[in-house]
């Protein structure tokens, strides 16, 4: 009776937790006009995703939204694990305190760093460019973080060998390092990628002309645009959801993994 | 120059405006969160068979972009061809027209009810970490004392788990602050109510009218509204976990 009443609450929670997502689904696969009619599809039809990739150009927006987020999070996971190193295994001038100013640079709402950001990337003369959307997000203080407190734990004795076997201080980072830490390192780089992927608001603001815009972005500007469209809408949103939802489910021990240690390290 | 913008906002109507209504989105949005979170925490530490194919429901909106979300929200709640308006026809009455997001009522509860679907399973992944690390023992000692479900929870749970709920309403001061995405999507600050003698959003929060600022190329008043911002969501985030620290 317990388990009974127990999977009764859990399934009909899940079903309220993955209603939209069914609901959009389902839309996109209807057939042009008949979105308004509240029925299951009769006929599932790909027509909608079809215009919407090539017609609507969300083809070149997909393919912005991947350019976008792949190098972001390779070059900031890159990056984070280089400073993790240096943090967690070097002394340097002011390092702790250098640290925990990272650490507390995190509870800035995200938000705010944008015209800052904005004023900078103009000046640069990179609107509108990839460079404009990528560049500004590469240091990522919580991947950092996150590689840090895993890098502490390698013993010193194995980096003194290797320095011993005569490699040197990169090597040790890249055949050593990098690999010991690889878990979390696969993490951070799975939470950039999912950061980026929805970064919408800077992606807003910097992609200015068709060409650059990325899958939320031209949603944005389809919304206005086709207004009673909303067999086409759903399908454009689906484009974006679908496959950072394959990934998830795929990689799900490695999103769980990086926000309980985040939470209970920090 | 100077402080001119600072100034400017002081004087502001909708400045203000924008901050009461972000502080009531939090008030609805947070304690909605950690409830729905705890809730969903408690249910999977039953390790019943498929836990973890429902854990995965749980979770996976919370990666997903509050934007997109956000416009398949808009398409449910939508008047007249709506899905819910349509289920719920003879109950809302004028709500059928407008739509949940199209009414001064309904519209901040309706963003964060899809807002705490798509994010409560982050919070349920930290409230199990923290329920993991009770030990029975503690609960087995209040059996023998007599307390029974409700108490545990109430005297024992909540308690012990209080970290994590702290850190929960110090990330939803800071999502509140800087909650952009969602409404630009659901709302884009209407609909208009009249207040204070003048037209006002009713879902026009800070992260909307920061940017209302920027896309009107008055980047001064968006820096300094930036830097508001951020004094309120530092202040309120250190007096928060101080008062915590002292209980």
């Amino acid at each position: 009776m317990k388990k009974f009443l127990w999977y009764f609450t859990v399934t009909l929670l899940a079903i309220i937790f993955m209603f939209p997502f069914v609901w959009m689904l389902l839309t996109a696969l209807k057939e042009p006009g008949t979105a308004l009619v509240l029925s299951l599809p009769k006929k599932l039809t790909l027509y909608n995703f079809k215009k919407v990739l090539f017609e609507f150009g969300f083809s070149r927006f997909f393919l912005n939204s991947l350019i976008v987020a792949l190098s972001s999070a390779t070059v900031s996971t890159l990056f984070a694990s280089l400073a993790a190193f240096a943090f967690a295994k070097k002394s340097f001038f002011m390092k702790e305190y250098l640290f925990w100013l990272f650490i507390a640079s995190m509870m800035v709402p995200g938000l705010l760093y944008v015209i800052p950001q904005f004023l900078i990337v103009y000046k640069l003369g990179w609107i509108n460019t990839y460079w404009g959307m990528i560049v500004p997000h590469l240091a990522n203080v919580f991947g950092l973080f996150l590689i840090t407190q895993f890098m502490r734990q390698v013993p010193d004795s194995l980096l003194e060998s290797a320095r011993i076997d005569g490699a040197s201080e990169f090597k040790i980072w890249w055949r050593i390092m990098v690999p010991l830490a690889f878990p979390i390192v696969a993490t951070v780089f799975l939470l950039n990628f999912q950061f980026h992927w929805s970064n919408f608001l800077w992606q807003l603001i910097v992609a200015q002309s068709e060409k650059m815009y990325t899958v939320p972005v031209g949603l944005a500007m389809f919304k206005s645009a086709h207004e009673e469209a909303y067999t086409l809408e759903m399908a454009a949103s689906s484009v974006s959801i679908v496959p950072i939802s394959l990934l998830f489910i795929f990689a799900q021990r490695y999103f769980i993994e990086g926000i309980t240690q985040g939470a209970v390290k920090g | 120059m100077g402080l001119k913008n600072y100034l400017f906002l002081f004087h502001d109507k909708e400045f203000w405006w924008a901050l009461v209504v972000t502080l009531y989105y939090a008030l609805i949005i947070i304690p909605l969160n950690i409830v729905v979170s705890l809730l969903l925490a408690i249910l999977l530490r039953k390790r019943y068979k498929l836990n973890s194919m429902y854990r995965t429901f749980f979770f996976l909106p919370f990666v997903l972009d509050a934007f997109v979300v956000g416009i398949v929200w808009t398409f449910i709640y939508a008047g007249r061809y709506g899905l819910l308006v349509n289920i719920l026809k003879p109950l809302i009455g004028s709500i059928y027209e407008t739509g949940f997001l199209g009414s001064a009522k309904t519209v901040m509860p309706s963003v964060a009810l899809a807002m705490t679907l798509k994010g409560a399973g982050f919070g349920m992944i930290l409230y199990i970490a923290a329920l993991d690390g009770i030990p029975k023992e503690v609960y087995e000692a209040a059996e023998l004392d007599g307390a029974t479900g409700l108490k545990k929870l109430w005297y024992i749970t909540v308690p012990l788990i209080q970290p994590v709920t702290t850190f929960m309403v110090i990330i939803g001061i800071i999502a509140a602050l800087s909650a952009f995405a969602e409404f630009y999507a659901m709302t884009g600050g209407g609909p208009i109510v009249y207040k204070w003698g003048a037209p006002l959003g009713m879902t026009k929060v800070t992260g909307l009218y920061l940017f209302n600022h920027f896309s009107n190329l008055r980047l001064g008043l968006a820096a300094a509204t930036s830097f508001v911002l951020l004094v309120l969501a530092l202040g309120l985030s250190i007096t928060y976990s101080k008062i915590q620290r002292k209980q």
